[in-house]
């Protein structure tokens, strides 16, 4: 026990519990929770919110905070779009898929790298930086798209946002494949380790050598490179763009963060907590609906949820200081 | 490790007892709308309570908190997982929500929707009024109002809700045609889902535009909005407000002429239609030429594109707001 919590973290076993007990009382209480479908449901749903979380992520170990991150997700789809339909549309090769989604990756790259820049160079604080970069890009995108949404892309499209590979979902895949990337990146290389260390102070870490305002601009570019994929699975799973599809997960994402123990004021964070806290808030939010609960009492339901989290962990930190005592 | 087997048993007996408890027959339904917690959609919701248990069809509204698509997508995905004979949807954006409608019908699962006449993968759409019906009935009252001349604006839901702009577009030809001395100011604003956004583009365009005598908002929060900004202006009685709104919101308005008037349909009768066509559709009744639905009347639908459309219009003035807003609209 105590080996496996050493290699999990007290976290993890933390919300893993609360994991179980989310099925538990959905399994009981709702009756078509426990079922295939369900979490077909679940594993269709979590990857756009996880995409977005991972790209959250980054920047808030590092102290900051990107609230862009769901416009720079339509942007880089509206590019994709917009490279499919000047090439034929519902009959564009996918070579021009590939083209668009290099230019979706491009043009993520390029909002979060101006973030970056400006973050790290000017020292204004990544709150307002980001969300200038919001309004900046959500009426680049109306103005653009006149508000409308862009539809009819090739059919090679829909397994990418729909389909499953040996039963598990294309989506799922590729969620886990960002998620891998991000836990290596955070934990094996040197920019993971900066940026942690830019999080927990970062003028020490600048005395330390670290080059952190390339750092900075490098996690603001990452964390735009990372909403540009799940730009492109938008792209996929509602076979449309449209500036604002998915405006309501922004805060979610922030939520599924400091669920998953990542420390508001940078510095710690990682990423196999954070996708189990995801896991639990898409649960919750499925068995509220299987249940047939008001759609904003779900919302209250995640807000007590975070609050019961915090309470609890304080509970946790006490306990082995009365020991001592 | 005790405690972990007891877990165990305990997982293994939930899913024992889930599985088991599904064993009824009634018809279960879910009708995802397009934003919860607003009166059109609450009388919504009691239209399909109430008919719900008429007709014994297990029948429940979703509202999202906000109106993103994407909220709308995972609404439907949680229906279909739980396995409901039939989804009625009020589309927020059409396109995005093809792919999962799809995957409903493919689960075979009968889809009903209501304003969303775009959409390819439904059973059937089902309009209470016709887009130039509608548009033309409130171009013609504004018209009346305005006496037929001066500067008008225009809301719309969103920009992305076809059949706002497709009313938009019939009361403007309209008017284009008939009264050539009304001028449409500026574009379409997208904000009559919206009572602050709505409001303040209403201030500003009448501070922009010092000649501005009329809005038409389409979209439920839109004439309220705008008739906040004419009362603040004190321009009651100057500026008219035309547009479907709920009754009960803006009874008070109406009667202060902050609103001059407007059409609309009875969301709650809309859902009864729901829950009306989906016992139907579940039942194996066919829906052809001259067909009676309750709620709807007698129709023609268009087969080909999956729509029934009809002009059941309620008008709203201070003689019928009273009557209106008590049925709780």
């Amino acid at each position: 026990m105590t080996r496996l919590r050493n290699a999990l973290g007290g976290e993890v076993l933390g919300l893993i519990g609360f994991l179980i007990l989310v099925v538990i009382l959905f399994g009981l209480t709702a009756p078509r929770f426990l079922t295939a479908a369900n979490f077909g449901s679940i594993a269709f749903q979590l990857p756009e919110l996880g995409l977005l979380t991972l790209a959250m992520l980054i920047p808030i170990i590092s102290g900051g905070l990107n609230l862009a991150i769901v416009f720079t997700a339509n942007i880089a789809g509206l590019t994709l779009a917009w490279v499919l339909n000047t090439h034929g549309g519902v009959d564009a090769g996918f070579e021009w898929f590939v083209v668009g989604s290099l230019g979706a990756l491009i043009v993520g790259a390029l909002a979060g790298m101006v973030m970056g820049l400006v973050i790290a160079y000017t020292g204004a604080h990544p709150i307002l930086v980001s969300l200038a970069m919001m309004i900046f890009l959500r009426g680049l995108g109306e103005f653009l798209t006149k508000g409308g949404d862009i539809s009819g892309f090739p059919d090679y499209l829909r397994p990418l946002g729909h389909g499953l590979i040996l039963g598990i979902p294309v989506p799922l895949i590729l969620f886990a494949v960002a998620a891998f990337v991000w836990h290596i990146l955070l934990t094996r290389t040197r920019h993971g380790f900066a940026a942690t260390m830019i999080g927990s102070n970062i003028r020490a870490a600048a005395y330390s050598g670290i080059h952190t305002k390339r750092t900075l601009t490098l996690i603001y570019t990452l964390s735009g490179l990372m909403c540009a994929v799940a730009g492109i699975l938008m792209v996929a799973r509602f076979n449309s763009v449209r500036v604002g599809h998915g405006e309501a997960l922004l805060l979610v994402t922030v939520l599924a963060c400091f669920l998953g123990g990542v420390d508001p004021f940078g510095g710690f964070g990682r990423v196999v907590p954070v996708v189990i806290a995801l896991i639990v808030l898409q649960a919750l939010s499925s068995g509220l609906n299987l249940l047939g609960a008001n759609q904003h009492l779900s919302t209250a339901v995640w807000g007590l949820f975070l609050i019961g989290v915090m309470v609890l962990r304080w509970v946790a930190a006490q306990i082995p200081k009365r020991r001592k005592g | 490790m005790k405690r972990r087997s007891a877990l165990l048993a305990g997982v293994a007996l939930s899913v024992a007892l889930g599985t088991g408890a599904w064993a009824q027959d009634k018809p279960t339904m879910g009708v995802v709308v397009k934003i919860g917690g607003i009166p059109w959609f609450n009388a919504m919701e009691m239209g399909i309570k109430e008919k719900g248990e008429e007709l014994g069809v297990d029948a429940t509204m979703i509202g999202p908190t906000s109106a993103d698509p994407s909220l709308q997508v995972r609404a439907i995905e949680d229906l279909i997982a739980k396995g409901v004979d039939v989804i009625g949807v009020v589309p927020n954006d059409e396109a995005a929500l093809e792919p999962v409608l799809e995957k409903a019908r493919a689960a075979g699962i009968k889809v009903i929707s209501h304003e969303g006449p775009g959409l390819k993968n439904v059973d059937w759409n089902f309009e209470m009024a016709s887009a130039t019906g509608f548009g033309e009935a409130h171009a013609k009252l504004l018209a009346e109002k305005m006496g037929g001349k001066g500067e008008y604006a225009m809301f719309v839901g969103s920009l992305t809700v076809p059949l706002h702009n497709a009313w938009a577009d019939a009361a403007a030809a309209y008017l284009a045609e008939n009264y050539p001395d009304m001028k449409l100011i500026g574009e379409r604003y997208g904000v009559a889902e919206n009572v602050d956004e709505s409001r303040k583009t209403a201030l500003d365009l009448m501070a922009a535009n010092p000649e501005l005598k009329g809005f038409l908002a389409f979209g439920s929060q839109g004439p309220i909005g705008a008739g906040r900004a004419i009362e603040e202006r004190r321009k009651t009685g100057e500026v008219f407000v035309l547009g479907p709104f709920s009754p009960g919101q803006g009874r008070e308005m109406i009667k202060a002429d902050a609103i001059s008037g407007g059409f609309m349909w009875n969301p709650a009768e809309a859902g009864r239609v729901f829950v009306t066509m989906g016992k139907m559709l579940v039942d194996g009744t066919e829906i052809t030429e001259g067909t009676d639905i309750p709620g709807l009347g007698v129709v023609s639908p268009d087969v080909e594109n999956r729509d029934i459309i009809t002009d059941n219009l309620v008008t709203i003035n201070k003689d019928t707001v009273d009557e209106l807003a008590d049925l709780g609209l």
